[in-house]
Formats: structure tokens, sequence, C-alpha cells
């Protein structure tokens, strides 16, 4: 992975005192508010229902067991034990005290990490598939781009003040496991009939309360133009996208208003400007970060015994090993998610203890690192198959082997009420309340993606999900709007709506009804979302509204 | 008001057309408007002039004329609208604009180090207090990721 050298260093090390200078003026009062919140926002630092929330950033997902450990520390000492991973990849901390976040900042970077932009209106965490350099169908790594552009956007100097916040995504195969389709920028990794490497650039999808599916801007950027190209779409948004109503300030209005056809003009008149400017990446820029990600040093293993006969001895280990790993592109190796959706904690939530506990597996088993997921799971990524067996013994006395991925479970869902300001409704306990429903049924019940979010700004990804639950206010009471047959997947797609929104107490009902639709009119192992297309929405809605 | 230029709080020699100066002054800065009522007879003063632009100012209508004015000051708003550092950005690097760049209007000590690093030479505070704080805090870092 990727090392810090002493520029980077440097850079966060000043970057935590000049927070801890911000901070010290807020709390002597020389800094208002209204001054403070965009700089600390530009630090991850949220104001929240109960205290301050500080988001952490993981870039691409990527992380090591000592930073793992250092995580453990943080929420051990700073905060109450436990800390929450994100959708886009970020770990965040319920419970500090403002005070102590610089202190907090200051032990992140000893380990090479920091909360730089993970939120405000500038550009933030890049994130990528989580199985990047360990899929088959790869045609390229995208870390080692995601860190170029890390480093590019890191402090960029004129693109913090941005009309809102902005999110690239970077996805290296042919089958998107980054939502590229949904961000700000999703860029594609492709080659040219030269077996050049260079990206199809998507522009203006996003999430949110107008969820919109990106379009293409450019078929094909050359590898060593993606800063000058980001640069140039970075320059038009921040000169003319809106700063007069901050729901229509994402890029995605932006374009929508100016329609793509202009839109692209004037990017690409822009671009034409600095293409060949100090922004060109060099092959060797490109290959120095490169070398940080070159393989790993996997063993050739040629019989695969040991396993045969660990799933031939134990049934649970079984379903463990088809639900929650995948083959990798070594043989002999295994990817192994660790589910953070177990019956017994809030979807994302893990403790101290458990996380300690996983970065010394990573140590023994997966070269010492760690991966998180935009489904707010972890994952080991190199395991040799001879050792899923203890891992997972392991793994289960840390409560991290719920056998459930992608089922209905394995859900993803934001804060909610619980903790978030913004919140219309919460979502924990509904969350809790279909895990209790479908705890023994999840795996029968096959793959569902579904996903949750307490208000339209939908940091759960409802919009996408096959089932998608949004709390909404009525008249101080929260209600539950769902949608069906969203995806995340190559072709994104947003839900439909179900019908009126439902009442808290019938939610887990009514996601009940939805499965058992699905079950009764699934033909052989027929997927959600095809059983969904082929019978359409009205046997769904017959079935939800009339039990009422 | 207090300013900085060429990172040093200095006696600003410039004043604007809008606080009801006299126009024979030297040094006044005017707006747009003003300019394209007036050009002609501006165009042949020989004090220095200086110009005001909104944030949404389009540069390529002023391509022409920028080399009338020693200076073009962008005015902010608000100090998280950051059009003024893509314009500032763009003066300098699209349209080689070498004379005096300054942010003007709502900016705070710690935005000092990101304007000056975009093309402005210049900041206007409000007091001295903010003024040696924003002097302060161009130092901070000490290094960066961008070229340029
Ligand atoms: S979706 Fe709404 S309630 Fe949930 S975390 Fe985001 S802003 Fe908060």
């Amino acid at each position: 992975m990727y090392l810090y050298d002493q520029l980077d260093q440097t850079l966060i090390n000043e970057r935590v005192e000049q927070f801890r200078d911000q901070t010290n003026r807020y709390l002597s009062g020389k800094l208002t508010e209204e001054q403070f919140r965009p700089l600390r926002l530009m630090n991850g630092l949220y104001i929240q229902t109960h205290a301050p929330m500080l988001r952490v950033n993981i870039p691409y997902g990527l992380l090591s067991s000592k930073q793992l450990h250092a995580l453990a520390h943080i929420a051990q000492h700073y905060d109450k034990g436990y800390g929450h991973f994100t959708t886009r990849q970020n770990i965040q901390f319920n419970w500090p005290k403002l005070e102590q976040v610089p202190d907090i900042l200051a032990e992140l970077a000893s380990v090479q990490m920091h909360a730089i932009q993970s939120s405000g209106n500038c550009i933030r965490n890049i994130t990528c598939d989580p199985l990047a350099g360990v899929c088959a169908d790869e045609i390229e790594d995208p870390r080692p781009y995601c860190e170029i552009i890390r480093q590019w956007a890191t402090l960029h100097p004129e693109f913090s003040y941005l009309p809102r916040k902005f999110k690239f995504a970077v996805s290296g195969s042919p089958k998107d496991r980054a939502a590229t389709q949904v961000h700000d920028i999703g860029l594609h990794i492709k080659k040219n009939d030269a077996g050049q490497i260079g990206f199809e650039v998507l522009v203006g999808g996003g999430l949110g309360r107008t969820p919109v599916i990106g379009q293409t801007i450019a078929d094909f950027i050359a590898e060593e133009d993606i800063l000058s190209y980001a640069e140039a779409i970075l320059r038009t948004y921040n000169r003319f996208g809106r700063r007069d109503n901050k729901y229509k300030a994402r890029i995605k209005i932006l374009v929508r208003e100016t329609g793509l056809d202009k839109f692209t003009q004037q990017v690409n008149s822009e671009w034409q400007a600095i293409r060949e400017g100090s922004l060109k990446l060099s092959q060797d820029e490109i290959q120095r970060v490169k070398r940080f990600f070159a393989p790993l040093a996997y063993q050739t293993i040629d019989n695969d015994n040991a396993l045969i006969q660990d799933l031939g001895n134990s049934g649970s280990f079984r379903q463990w090993f088809i639900q929650n790993t995948l083959t990798h592109k070594q043989t002999g190796y295994q990817v192994v998610f660790v589910s953070l959706k177990s019956p017994h904690r809030a979807p994302g939530d893990i403790n101290s203890e458990q996380m300690s506990g996983l970065a010394e597996l990573a140590d023994q088993y997966s070269f010492g690192q760690i991966r998180t997921t935009h489904d707010q799971n972890l994952a080991l990524t190199d395991v040799r198959r001879a050792d899923l067996y203890p891992l997972w013994q392991q793994l289960s006395k840390l409560d991290l082997a719920t056998a459930n991925i992608g089922t209905i479970t394995d859900m993803i869902c934001c804060p909610g009420l619980d903790f978030c300001s913004l919140a219309n409704a919460s979502s924990i306990d509904i969350a809790q309340g279909i895990t209790d429903r479908f705890t023994h049924s999840a795996i029968d019940t096959g793959k569902i993606s579904l996903k949750m979010s307490g208000c339209m700004n939908g940091c759960g990804h409802h919009s996408i999900g096959e089932i998608g639950i949004l709390g909404v206010d009525k008249k101080g009471e929260q209600w539950y709007q769902l949608t069906l047959g969203g995806s995340d997947s190559h072709q994104s797609k947003l839900g439909d709506r179900l019908g009126k929104a439902i009442a808290k107490d019938a939610v887990v009902d009514a996601i009940d009804d939805i499965v058992q639709v699905y079950k009764a009119n699934r033909v052989d192992n027929e997927n959600f979302a095809n059983t969904l297309q082929r019978i359409g929405l009205q046997p769904f809605k017959d079935k939800v509204y009339d039990a009422d | 008001m207090t300013l900085i230029k060429d990172k040093q709080i200095i006696d600003d020699p410039w004043c604007y057309l809008s606080d009801g100066h006299a126009l024979k002054a030297s040094h006044t800065i005017i707006d747009p408007d003003f300019w394209h009522q007036n050009k002609r007879s501006l165009s042949g003063a020989s004090s220095p002039l200086g110009l005001m632009i909104p944030g949404d100012q389009e540069l390529a209508e002023l391509a022409n004329d920028l080399t009338y004015f020693s200076l073009i000051a962008i005015h902010i708003p608000t100090f998280v609208d950051g059009r003024a550092y893509s314009l500032a950005k763009l003066l300098r690097e699209r349209y080689h604009y070498k004379g005096e760049v300054r942010a003007v209007g709502d900016v705070l000590p710690d935005q000092a180090h990101y304007l000056t690093r975009v093309g402005f030479d210049a900041l206007e505070f409000t007091d001295h207090p903010s003024a040696s704080l924003a002097l302060k805090k161009l130092s901070e870092l000490s290094v960066c990721y961008q070229p340029g």
C-alpha cells in the first residue's frame, strides 16, 4: 500500500497544528461558529445531536493493521469504545470531545491517516473497488490512480470552497463495484486499441434529494491527462455551479441546467488550455505510485486438501465459506468478507476489541492489510485457502463471522435519528427489527440489497437499494417510504416508489411481505431484481397495502 | 481596512470610486459598468486604474482591456464563495495578468494561504489583528501536493 514520504508526513503534521489553532481560536471565542463551521467540516468534524462526530478518511478503503490498531485505540481512549464504517469506506467516531480532536488527529497522523476533506464543500475521499488488485476481471488496479488523484485533491487551494461536496469513485473492472454512476465524477479504467490505459469519465451522478445516474462526458481520457481533465471539470463547476440554493448546488444540477453538450464544451475548452501544463503525469510518477501496489508475495499453492477437508467437517464453516468468501485471482487464495452486520450491533459498527483482534488476524493471515467496503463491511482480501478454517474460528470468537454477506440482513444503514441532527426518522432500530426477523431465513432468502437512510440526504443509499427505505417526517412522526428495484451494479438504477409511506411499527412487516411475494414468485434461483422485473410492482403493492 | 501586499502589511495607495472618491485621484478602483461607460476617456488616463470584478465575471469580456488596469480586485461576497479562487488562477495563468490581484470582501485569515497560492498578491482585511493573523497563517503549511 502507499507509504508516506517526507512531504506527505510534513503536510499532515502541519495540517494538525493548523487545525489545533483553529479549534483553540473557536474555543476562546476568536472564531465565530459560522466561521469555524466550514473550517472544521473541511477537517471531518460535524456537530451532531449528542456530540461532535469525526469522520476519518480511509483512502480508497485500504488500511494497514497498524492503522486499524490506532483506530481501536482512538475508539477506546477518546470515544465510547467503538467506531462506525460508512458507505464511502471511511470510519466515523460519534463521541469525541471537541477539545480532544486535535490530539486525535495527531495520533492519526502518526500512522499516516487524517480527516482532511472527509466532509465540507470540497473534494472528498476517493473511493474504489474493494476488490482492487485481487479480482480476476480487473483491467488495471485502480488504487494507484486513486492515490494520484488523492494527492492532487488534498488541500487543493482552488477547490476548497466549492458550491457543494464533490465525490470521486474509480473502478478498474468492467463490473463496477464502486458505484461510479452515483458519484460526481466516476472513472472507469479502460484500455484503448493501442493498449494505452485511460478512463471513461462519468459526471453528475449522485444520490441525495435528487438522485441522478452519471452520464459519460468523455469516452477515453489517457492516464497522463486525468488530473488536467479533473481540474477542468472542477474549475468549470467551481465557477458556474449554483451557490444560491444548497439543494441545487451539486454538479449534477449544473450539468442538468447547462445541458451535457454545453457543459462538455466548457470543460473541453478549459481542458485544452491546461492539458499540456504542469498537471500532465509523467510515466515516472505513475510508475512510482504503482510500485506501492505491486502484487503481494503470494505462495504457489497447488493443493486444496486442507480446505476440502474443513468444508466437509463443519456445516457452519461451509455456510460462511459460501456466503462470505470469494475466489481470488491467485490460485490457493480467497477473499474474505468480514461482516459488520451481526445481530448484536448496529450495521457498520465495530468495537475496539474487534478492531484490534481483526488487525492481529490480518497480520497473521492476510499480509497485514484490511479493506473497507461501501457496504459497510470489512475484508481480508488475501487469505490462503488452507487458513480459512482457523481464520473463521477466530472471526467467530470476535463476532465478525455472521454468514450474511449480500443477504437482506447485510443491509446498509445510516446513523439516522440516533446520531444525526438532519434525520427525519431512526434507522438503527428498524435495522434491528429486520435483523431479528430475518436472521434465520436470510441465506435461504438469497441475495437482496436493502439500503436505508434516515432522510432525503440519502447517506444510506436507499434509492439504489433493491429494497430502499427512506425515513420521512409526517407532522413530527417517523414514517418510512419504500422503494423497490434500485441497483448499484454496473447499470445503476433508481428504485421505484412502492406507494404511500408506512408507519414505523409496520415497516418490518412490510419488508416481510415483500420478501414473501418474492419467494412465492421466484422461479428456480431467480434473484430479487429479476423476479421484480418479471412480475412488476403490483403484486408487492397488493400484499403490502392490502395487509393494512 | 488593512492591506497585505506581497506578504507584508502596507498602507493602501488605492481608493474605491464607489466610496465617493473623485476619479482624478490617482489609484482609483472602478467597477465594470463605469469602465464600459467611460472607456474612451479613461483609457487615456495616465494615473493607475484598478477594476473590481464580481465572482461571476466572464473574463473573456475583459481580455482586451486588462492592459489598462494595474490592479484587478475580485469581490468575495461571503468567505465560503470559492469562485474568486478560479478567477484569480485564470487571470494569472490564462490571461497572463501581471498586475496586482486583490481579494476584497469577506476574507478569513485562514484563507490567506490558499488565496496567495492561486494568484492573489494582495488581501484586504477589516482590521489589523486579522491581517497580522493572516500573515502568520501564510507560513503554516510549508509543502503542498499541487504543482505551480
Ligand atoms: S441520510 Fe440523513 S439521517 Fe442519515 S446520516 Fe445522512 S443526513 Fe443523517
